[in-house]
């Protein structure tokens, strides 16, 4: 598999490390609400198909990316520096952890 | 001149001889021969015994497809097993044997198995390997008990034990456009790619390009096509856009247009160069796959189909037309398509006798009647071989006719003297990569064929991997695969014209002749495994319907062949026997690799350690003063440093009563550290550890600690501020590179707008601590530009000074509760520093201690480590409750207070005294009554040790309930090791849990 | 000032390593430059931080991500989304650098002892890495000044393309020695000399 890395170009996949489901939001870090923070840690949905997801690029330029894969043909439609992703860009704007 | 070599013509270089070895016996042959040329040549008919039954095997293709002709090559002590003869390019020297025979391939004692041919049917393992359904032989035990003999009857060759001292490697490479295989069709691809100034690979499995049309003989506008070849390759190899390789076998189609092939680059050469590898294992990134990988012939079923002297036709032809051999002087060929006329007219002019062409279909076209006629010998119509007779070799075949509609034998059986038969039972596609890439194939009834899927956007076809047979129609293929892919025809590539005549590229569909009382020879479709038609009827029977079930209950197409000339026939069975067209019972789908591949080109350059050694700038000094080293990760640390005659925890204690005593040494390089710069480097601080940063001054270092986000313990260390928005934090050794991806996850993910940059600077910094009540007599002595008095470096302070002229960092912090400084410099001045600190440490007889000792003196000061924080348990298990900041959220505060922990059971961390003076086991459990039984376990041993302090075994352990057991006593028990002991539960706070030493 | 300790030691054997026919297929060494540094800019600022390496160095840095120009003394180039390797064969270039990257535009960090610089030369330059790498080394793919980061297996790599045929990589000082002792290996196929 190879990913398209927005810095680096294709990688072979062995550069890279899956750092999880990006569909997932982290509560405000002030919340108590533990369904909330129960469903950030542990819920996943084990989607079939298009799926949103964290990956680094630790052997290279380090940056987390989102990658939207399909998880039946591993075809990649979209990689994208997660900082300029929306959940990355709604914190900018708001609130100090 | 050997008995089959034909006068003239083939490939061959006959002006040169090879000599070679088989089953200890020498044989000659040319430059150009395979193993199985080379040895046909010389007569040879009898290649093996088979699988199960030990059938004598010759050889019936010519190419990677051989099922029988197994063999294995030995290099020295090294052996090579399950090599297909026709793969192995002789070469001077080659000693090669045959397999799965006792004591020889003419006299072998397996061949008994032939008489129990009812236990060896299908699904026999699951028949047969089973016992009583109770008492000592129950289940498969008495089978397991036998596995050893049966497994050396069964099956191929042997692996050796000798080390492969062979070098592999592995290639990365880059292109536009990959075309596998350098037939017609693969060649015209890659003349259109190269010449419209794409980067091309050109791979194909032989030692030569061409295909068929280096010995087919044809003319390509009137010249033969041989020269052709040979024109076109040195044209190819002469644009520096083109990378050609021969005898490399592209055996898997992964993700992404990835592909992996083997390049066998030294076993055809005498004298290898130095450095030089034997395998070279390339993965291959291609912009566009042109697969041109052509077509297997298949043989067709029938009874006694598998003596040695039966072949396909089309390798009979090439052994006669390729190698100037012939593999029989007199053959039958029977077919049920045109393609095996021109194999009989090939064998008819390399000198052997036709004496007939058995056909199953009643009509031919005008083509193959020719090429009849040039072969010579009687055309047999509707007609069928019904069984073949002979031991060791081919002696006769009976005819019978035969109704293609159907598929009946009737009239009385013909007997024709013949040592050879050539068979054709059509053409498999080799669709195996275009499987692997994922779509299904179908079925083409005309063809009676698996053609490859629908092309996606990574690869297209060419030739007759879509079925197209002539060589007009592979060059038209080759040149539209590149067209396509920027939609115009490259004018830069003239093509010349075929003289092959039209033939007939349909075949009859007849896959088997069936002896009609069921009694004739028996009938094999997967020679390599032993399965018989019959065993796929009976799978049918038995319920085994579906074709993944009928090909893992029978193993039909799971040899190292993979069924390459098995599989079709083997459904086209199953498909009669359920009434069902072979569309509709469907095929397996093909996944790598497509020919063996050694494993040795697999691991390449990472052989023998596969990791590589991470060296601390001390390495070579830990080494030179005797030290043991010890691999933790990557790293190598040392573990004592002994003297003669010391056992390990005798050097252990030696060196920790000198840390207590007077002052060690000890190398700390090892630790993780991430640079920590920006404006928010202090509020990021404060939100991934448990306590506070911000509030830390400039100068100082403090102790953090780290949960996960689930609120359990992640790793602990220490974290210095350089400046107001500069820290130097450290990690443990262990947890250096997972800190560091945590981190950057936060702040990529979580956190893009904090303004911080992370930096590992692990390798940036050489650190040594030293430690005991005279470390600040040793500094003093050495450092330069600094005082390191209480006043100017008091407890957690940090300094900027000079020792043995080279830059230093010094943190007064102790991880083993003496008075003690972790000296941080360059790395690349390292070794200077440390000389000038053990220099300085003469007088007071400083000694370097390794990770034991370290181990001893923080477990007897109750700190911490991986072992304690093993992912399980929290911060109040450890009793670091006082860590966790209140005045802020931070990773892990949302989920650190759920209900599961901070239950008052849990396991909780408490000290260990051994009471019967014996060692304490790491992992043993910790049990409350005297038996030793691990029912009463309420806990476990995490770290062990011999204090000197305190002149006992001790221990730290997870015990449930933790402080309110302390005072009590318990058992230790270890069922595995045999150890069951009485401890004492105790603060894990051993030694000067007042912490005056290091504050003194 | 005390000079470096190469983390090389006994692996560094200078002389023809594997195939004697002809000219050495690439020729290994390590340059062991006074000051490897990395100069990085907060989203935004990645223009400040590259004027700042200009005026401390007088290299210019191409746009783009992976850009990167060298001399025979100093070399500059991307290694991640603002952040650059600037190496000078004179010690002490962190300092010359802080001053033109203040706090808030970014973060200089000195690597001059933490990674170790490693030249290989020759015709088999592109052929040897490529044993090791799974990046495109061809040159238009890799252009002259052009700096890569990638990995081999445990061992990350920043590479710089100084030449056609000359690459210079910085690794982790701790696995340099793993490393060299690797690409020597890797080199002897086409004949590899150390100097």
């Amino acid at each position: 598999m190879l990913i398209t890395c927005p810095c680096c170009g294709p990688r072979d996949v062995a550069e890279f490390t899956y750092q999880g489901d990006a569909s997932r939001s982290r509560p405000d870090p002030a919340s108590t609400d533990q369904a909330a923070w129960n469903a950030y840690v542990y819920d996943r949905v084990n989607t079939a198909g298009a799926h949103r997801e964290y990956w680094q690029h630790s052997g290279g330029c380090r940056s987390h990316l989102v990658v939207l894969r399909s998880t039946l043909t591993h075809r990649i439609d979209s990689v994208r520096f997660a900082r300029d992703e929306a959940d990355g860009a709604r914190r900018r704007s708001g609130s100090p952890a | 001149m050997s008995p089959r070599r034909t006068a003239s013509g083939g490939r061959i270089d006959r002006s040169r001889s090879i000599s070679f070895r088989f089953d200890g016996k020498r044989y000659a042959g040319h430059p150009g021969d395979t193993l199985a040329s080379a040895l046909l040549a010389n007569g040879v008919s009898l290649f093996a015994r088979s699988f199960k039954y030990h059938r004598p095997r010759g050889v019936i293709a010519a190419g990677v497809d051989e099922p029988n002709a197994l063999v294995t090559v030995l290099r020295g002590e090294v052996r090579e097993p399950n090599l297909p003869a026709t793969q192995v390019e002789i070469v001077d020297g080659l000693v090669a044997e045959s397999q799965n025979r006792f004591p020889s391939l003419e006299r072998d004692v397996g061949a008994l198995n032939q008489l129990g041919g009812r236990l060896f049917s299908a699904g026999f393992y699951y028949k047969t390997f089973m016992g009583p359904v109770a008492g000592p032989l129950k289940g498969t035990r008495f089978w397991m008990a036998c596995e050893a003999v049966i497994r050396r009857a069964a099956g191929l060759g042997r692996a050796g034990h000798a080390p492969d001292t062979a070098r592999y490697e592995k290639m990365n490479a880059f292109c536009d456009v990959l075309v596998v295989g350098g037939g017609p069709a693969g060649l015209a691809a890659a003349l259109a790619a190269a010449r419209s100034g794409r980067r091309v690979v050109l791979a194909d499995l032989d030692p030569a390009f061409g295909g068929a049309l280096k010995w087919s003989g044809e003319l390509l506008d009137g010249e033969p096509a041989a020269g052709w070849v040979a024109e076109t390759i040195s044209a190819l190899a002469a644009m520096d856009n083109v990378r050609l390789l021969p005898r490399t076998t592209v055996w898997g189609y992964y993700d992404g247009n990835t592909l992996a092939a083997l390049e066998r680059v030294g076993d055809h050469l005498r004298d290898p160069g130095k450095g030089a590898p034997r395998h070279r294992h390339w993965v291959i990134r291609a912009g566009h796959v042109v697969l041109a990988t052509g077509a297997f012939e298949r043989p067709m079923v029938f009874p006694g189909n598998d003596r040695p002297g039966v072949m396909l036709a089309s390798a009979a032809g090439r052994y006669a037309a390729e190698y100037g051999v012939l593999p029989a002087e007199r053959f039958v060929v029977f077919a049920n398509n045109d393609s095996a006329y021109a194999a009989a007219a090939r064998l008819r002019e390399a000198g052997a006798t036709v004496a007939a062409i058995v056909d199953v279909r009643p009509d031919v076209s005008a083509g193959a009647r020719a090429l009849a006629a040039r072969a010579g010998g009687e055309l047999l119509l509707g007609h069928a071989v019904a069984d073949t007779s002979g031991g060791r070799r081919l002696t006769g075949v009976a005819l019978r006719r035969f109704d293609a509609a159907t598929k009946t034998l009737s009239g009385e059986p013909r007997r024709i003297e013949a040592d050879g038969l050539a068979v054709s039972g059509g053409w498999s596609p080799a669709i195996h990569l275009a499987s692997q890439a994922g779509a299904k194939a179908r079925w083409d009834e005309t063809l009676q064929a698996f053609l490859p899927p629908q092309p996606d956007a990574g690869w297209s076809g060419a030739g007759a991997f879509l079925g197209h047979a002539s060589t007009t129609a592979a060059f038209a293929d080759g040149l539209a695969a590149v067209a396509a892919l920027d939609g115009s025809l490259s004018d830069a590539v003239d093509l010349p014209a075929s003289d092959a005549p039209d033939l007939d590229a349909a075949p009859a569909p007849v896959f088997e002749i069936r002896a009609a009382d069921g009694r004739g020879s028996k009938a094999f479709v997967d020679f390599q495994h032993d399965v018989t038609a019959e065993d796929v009827r009976l799978a049918h029977r038995e319920g085994f319907v579906s074709v993944e079930h009928l090909k893992r209950y029978t193993t039909l197409g799971m040899a190292t062949d993979q069924g390459k000339t098995s599989n079709v026939a083997g459904l086209a069975i199953m498909a009669d026997a359920r009434g069902m067209a072979i569309d509709d019972v469907g095929t397996t789908r093909f996944r790598p690799p497509f020919a063996p591949v050694s494993i040795g080109a697999l691991a390449a350059e990472r052989f023998g350690e596969l990791k590589p050694d991470r060296l601390t700038p001390l390495h070579d000094w830990h080494v030179e003063q005797g030290a043991t080293m010890y691999a933790a990760g990557l790293w190598h640390r040392p573990m004592i440093y002994g003297h003669p005659g010391e056992t390990v925890e005798q050097a252990c204690v030696r060196e920790a009563r000198a840390v207590r005593d007077s002052v060690g040494i000890v190398d700390v390089s090892t630790l993780g550290k991430i640079m920590v710069q920006g404006p928010d480097a202090a509020a990021f601080l404060d939100r991934v550890y448990t306590n506070l940063f911000s509030t830390l001054p400039v100068g100082k270092a403090r102790y953090g600690l780290m949960l996960r986000e689930d609120g359990f313990a992640f790793d602990d260390g220490t974290t210095w501020r350089l400046a107001e928005t500069e820290f130097l934090m450290t990690t443990t050794t262990a947890n250096a590179g997972r800190v560091m991806q945590h981190l950057e996850y936060m702040l990529d993910v979580v956190w893009p707008d904090l303004k911080v940059i992370l930096t590992s600077v692990t390798d940036e910094w050489a650190g040594a601590a030293i430690s005991g009540p005279k470390a600040r007599a040793v500094l003093s002595a050495c450092v330069a530009g600094t005082a390191v008095d209480n006043d100017a470096l008091p407890f957690m302070g940090i300094v900027h000074g000079a020792i043995g002229g080279a830059p230093v960092m010094i943190c007064r912090l102790s991880f083993s509760g003496e008075l003690a400084y972790e000296v941080y410099c360059g790395a690349g001045h390292g070794s200077q520093v440390w000389d000038a600190l053990m220099a300085a440490g003469q007088p007071f007889g400083i000694v370097p201690y390794g990770l034991e000792a370290l181990g001893t003196l923080r477990i007897e000061k109750g700190h911490v480590t991986g072992a304690e924080i093993d992912g399980r348990t929290t911060a109040r298990d450890l009793h670091l409750s006082w860590m966790l900041s209140k005045k802020k959220p931070f990773v892990g505060s949302a989920m650190m207070d759920r209900e599961g922990l901070v239950a008052e059971d849990r396991l909780q961390l408490v000290g260990l005294v051994s009471l019967d003076g014996q060692a304490l086991n790491g992992g043993a459990h910790v049990v409350e009554h005297g038996d030793r039984t691990l029912s009463g376990s309420i806990g476990h041993v995490t770290s062990v040790c011999f204090s000197p302090a305190l002149g006992k075994y001790i221990a730290l352990a997870l015990v449930r309930g933790g402080k309110t057991r302390h005072g009590s006593r318990a058992f230790i028990s270890d069922p595995l090791r045999g150890r069951f002991g009485p401890v004492a539960i105790v603060s894990h706070h051993f030694f000067d849990p007042e912490g005056s030493r290091m504050h003194g | 000032m005390v000079e470096q300790v190469s983390p090389l030691g006994s692996a560094w054997t200078p002389g023809r390593h594997g195939n004697l026919a002809g000219e050495a297929g690439v020729v290994l060494s390590e340059t062991r430059p006074g000051s490897i540094v990395q100069a990085a800019a907060f989203p935004g600022s990645e223009k400040a931080v590259m004027a700042a390496i200009a005026a401390a160095t007088g290299l210019a840095l191409p746009d783009g991500a992976g850009g990167g120009v060298a001399t025979d003394t100093k070399a500059v180039f991307g290694i991640a989304p603002g952040r650059f390797l600037v190496i000078d064969q004179v010690e002490g270039l962190a300092d010359r650098l802080k001053p033109g990257i203040p706090v808030e535009t970014g973060a200089v960090t000195d690597l001059s002892h933490g990674r170790t610089a490693i030249r290989i030369a020759g015709p088999q330059a592109e052929w040897v890495l490529s044993k090791l790498f799974a990046i495109d080394f061809a040159l238009a793919a890799f252009p002259l000044g052009a700096g890569r980061a990638t990995q081999h297996h445990d061992v990350l790599a920043a590479i710089q393309r100084t030449g056609p045929d000359r690459f210079d990589l910085y690794v982790f000082r701790s696995l340099a020695r793993s490393f060299w002792t690797m690409l020597v290996h890797a080199g002897e196929e086409v004949g590899c000399e150390v100097r």
